[in-house]
């Protein structure tokens, strides 16, 4: 191929157009010079190299590569790791490091806390700091979701897509459907109400802010699912869902800044911490849990409205 | 024979037809290839099998609180479970390209069941 390439570029534009311009052709070519012209050109094709070949040549050997590159990665990860549990203190044995904050939590947690769940003690009260950053966590997702994909008016494109959008979420509306009708009926106000059991009893049984926000959160969802978008629009918008959420999050973050504040410079903070196993018991525990509960319920609700038809409000038909 | 060891009995027997059920179930899920086969074989496990479990632990329980208890998710699931399975199939039936590779219509005339 490349000889053909060659021989053609050597040939000068006007010997071409020359010989073009006088009529002059040459014979045609005889039975063996084809034959020979047929050689060549197989000769030709049969030199050029086999791109193909070269690739999977390379994709081999880079596979031999990433296999012992795999290979002595895992050896040495294995090993380092045998060599760490080696390390580690024995089981059954006390370990004066690591037992110190645990002990602490344990003896100590029901009167410096004032919540008989100690968990809940743990993360609304000596690790509330962590469970503000998940707090802020949520909203920043619920607010990156929010951006990408909220439908409104002032970013409506054309007129097309605000039908499209809406055609497309009543084919899709399973509202109609008695089955899931009955279901709804009969299960989104126990399990609205258990949501809130849940939430209100966070620091005297298991449960708390992130369990009983996440029950909430179904129950609103099996809600909209069951009676339509149209019934839960009338208490519950995307306006009132971000209010909500951020008043939660500023109520959340004040409390414990009151808290910390005045914890580290040896205040007295004035918070009652209840009788212990009371529902109005714990300090600020109670408060907090329904502060976290309601951002959960409001990020999955909104999460599940934003996906399914891109807004929480049904603003977009008029 | 006493009374307890008559519960017991009632108990065993009970609890294994449900995990008898729950085998079936398991081998069903595995071994099927299409969904709404797979979903029956699911929906078995998880109203047969629930039903006869949680009987047995109702008959070996003996205080009356746990015995509602244990009523709560035999009610929940007997709801929830087949409510899920009627959307599951209602998504396959009206998304499915290749429903009636796996589904024959009766009394429709039609041999290639289209």
């Amino acid at each position: 191929m490349k000889k053909i390439f060659q021989k053609l570029e050597s040939l000068s534009s006007s010997e071409i157009m020359g010989n073009i311009l006088d009529g002059s052709t040459e014979p045609d070519p005889s039975r063996e010079q084809l034959k020979e012209i047929k050689k060549e050109t197989i000769k030709n094709l049969e030199e050029t190299p086999d791109f193909e070949a070269i690739v999977e040549r390379q994709r081999n050997s880079f596979k031999y590569l990433y296999f012992t590159a795999a290979f002595i990665g895992s050896v040495c990860l294995i090993g380092v790791l045998l060599y760490l549990v080696s390390m580690l203190p024995q089981y059954g044995v006390e370990n004066p490091r690591t037992v110190e904050v645990v002990k602490r939590y344990v003896e100590h947690g029901l009167e410096e806390t004032g919540a008989v769940n100690i968990v809940s003690g743990m993360i609304l009260d000596y690790r509330a700091f962590d469970t503000l950053g998940e707090s802020h966590v949520l909203f920043t997702a619920l607010i990156c979701v929010n951006i990408l994909l909220r439908i409104d008016i002032k970013n409506m494109r054309t007129d097309y897509e605000d039908y499209y959008t809406i055609k497309r979420d009543v084919y899709y509306d399973m509202s109609h459907d008695g089955i899931l009708r009955l279901a709804a009926l009969v299960f989104s106000p126990c399990i609205l109400t258990f949501g809130i059991y849940v939430l209100l009893n966070g620091q005297i049984s298991p449960g708390g802010g992130f369990s009983g926000g996440a029950v909430l959160g179904a129950g609103l969802i099996l809600m909209s699912a069951g009676f339509g978008f149209d019934k839960v629009d009338k208490i519950f918008t995307l306006k009132i869902n971000n209010i909500v959420t951020f008043s939660a999050l500023t109520f959340y973050s004040f409390a414990k800044g009151y808290v910390f504040f005045t914890g580290a410079n040896g205040i007295e903070n004035h918070i009652p911490k209840g009788t212990p196993g009371a529902i109005l018991s714990g300090g600020l525990i109670l408060p907090l849990d329904i502060a976290v509960g309601i951002v959960v319920a409001c990020t999955m609700f909104g999460f599940y409205s934003l996906f399914r038809r891109g807004s929480v409000a049904s603003k977009v038909n008029d | 024979m006493t009374p307890e060891w008559i519960r017991f009995y009632i108990t065993a027997g009970l609890i294994t037809i449900a995990l008898t059920g729950f085998a079936f179930s398991v081998i069903g899920v595995w071994r099927f290839d299409y969904i709404l086969n797979r979903m029956h074989a699911g929906g078995i496990g998880d109203t047969f099998s629930l039903f006869f479990i949680v009987s047995g632990l109702m008959v070996s329980a003996s205080a009356p609180i746990v015995i509602l208890k244990l009523l709560l998710p035999l009610l929940f699931m007997w709801f929830s479970s087949p409510t899920s399975t009627h959307f599951l199939s209602q998504t396959e039936y009206y998304t499915s390209g290749h429903l009636f590779d796996h589904v024959r219509r009766r009394n429709s005339g039609d041999t290639n069941g289209h």
